[in-house]
């Protein structure tokens, strides 16, 4: 029930309070007193060279996609386990044919080597 | 009036966010503000009694989906994207079509008539609590959709990892 | 209480919006986030027709709806990282190979 979570509610909003309120606090008081060798970022008193945004590799979005269809897997597994001594042994056979059907593109992954870091 | 006020709240920063998601020229910034509004979307559905789906919302949408959208703008790291326009030379015509269809459903919305309400009331749930209902119905009549969506992640794995993974030595 | 028609106007706000988007902006991410920010549109509406027909099927299609996303983004990125390989595009636009 949506007042079952008034605390939630509450945290949130002291959470975001305090984060805003310190930057704004940090804007109002500090002292600004900057030149382009202060802007300048740090590597050891060494002028910096080349970008500083990399490109990132290709083998984390491999990761995250993994990562994002076992969640949703994980996420059909909550509901299951709640309800599981209402349905009973039947739930457990279809849970079974679910995670086996997955365990195959997991097996998939592993083959092509997608878990390998190199 | 409360549950109004709270609703008017979440109808405005929602439309709000959506209009800064598809106009932020930088896409690292568009990302960060459907990070947000997906955290209001899932306030509105605990405010329907959907706490599941709420819990879902957060933890597949913004937790996993909105990381991999993430991972793919520092993987391409457009750089250029600053400088280069955002919309296509047609965008009116885009915009026109937009409208139009808004009118036509909100037309359409002011003739709906309610079906014969169900057996689920918030009684119901808050007896056997959200999750509890949903998975009796999800497990015993939604059977076999719920394998089919199995299937769907299985090609999911197996298509991404053939699109992006580069051939093995060659 | 909140009328229903209030929550299917915001989901149809939220779903054009995104059909705007899909349709004008040249970044194909941001065309893909468009089409996210569509499905959520429809979820608004879902549960809140869910919620007043006191019906836990809109919830249940909520749910595979959301599975559906996540296999869908996981393709189209992918999709999206193999045309920059080839391209090393991702301006629509650009794209134009089978224009006569």
């Amino acid at each position: 029930m949506p007042s079952d979570y008034l605390p939630i509610l509450m945290f949130m909003m002291v959470a975001t309070a305090f984060g805003m309120g310190a930057l704004i606090l940090g804007e109002i008081f500090r002292i600004k007193r900057s030149y382009p060798e202060k802007l300048m970022p740090y590597e050891s008193g060494n002028p910096p060279v080349g970008e500083p945004r990399m490109r990132f590799s290709v083998k984390f979005y491999i990761i995250a996609m993994l990562f994002v269809v076992f969640d949703v897997e994980a996420v059909f597994l909550y509901p299951w386990a709640i309800v599981f001594d209402k349905i009973g042994f039947y739930a457990f056979i279809e849970m079974i044919i679910f995670i086996v059907i997955l365990f195959v593109g997991y097996i998939y992954a592993w083959k092509k080597e997608a878990f390998t870091w190199d | 009036m409360l549950p109004k006020l709270f609703f008017g709240y979440y109808a405005v920063v929602i439309t709000f966010l959506s209009v800064l998601i598809i106009t932020r020229k930088n896409p690292v910034h568009s990302v960060m503000w459907m990070l947000l509004l997906f955290f209001h979307i899932a306030g509105l559905y605990l405010f329907l009694n959907a706490e599941f789906i709420a819990a879902i919302q957060v933890i597949v949408y913004a937790g996993a989906i909105l990381v991999l959208f993430l991972f793919v703008v520092l993987l391409l790291n457009l750089r250029e994207e600053l400088q280069v326009k955002r919309f296509v030379g047609s965008w009116p015509a885009g915009l026109i079509i937009a409208a139009g269809m808004l009118a036509i459903v909100v037309n359409v919305i002011k003739s709906f008539t309610a079906a014969p309400r169900g057996i689920y009331s918030i009684e119901y749930i808050k007896n056997a609590t959200h999750t509890k209902a949903l998975g009796q119905v999800l497990y015993t009549e939604y059977l076999f959709p719920f394998e089919i969506a199995s299937l769907i992640l299985l090609v999911a794995i197996i298509g991404a990892i053939v699109l992006a993974k580069r051939k093995l030595r060659s | 209480m909140v009328p229903l028609n209030w929550y299917l106007t915001l989901g149809a706000v939220v779903f054009m919006i995104g059909v705007f988007g899909f349709l004008t902006r040249r970044n194909i991410i941001i065309m893909f986030m468009s089409v996210e920010l569509m499905l959520n549109g429809v979820n608004i509406s879902l549960i809140s027709l869910s919620h007043f027909l006191q019906d836990l099927r809109g919830q249940i299609l909520v749910f595979f709806i959301i599975t559906v996303a996540a296999a869908e983004a996981a393709i189209g990125l992918a999709i999206i990282i193999a045309l920059f390989r080839n391209k090393s595009t991702i301006h629509v636009d650009e794209m134009s190979e089978m224009k006569g």
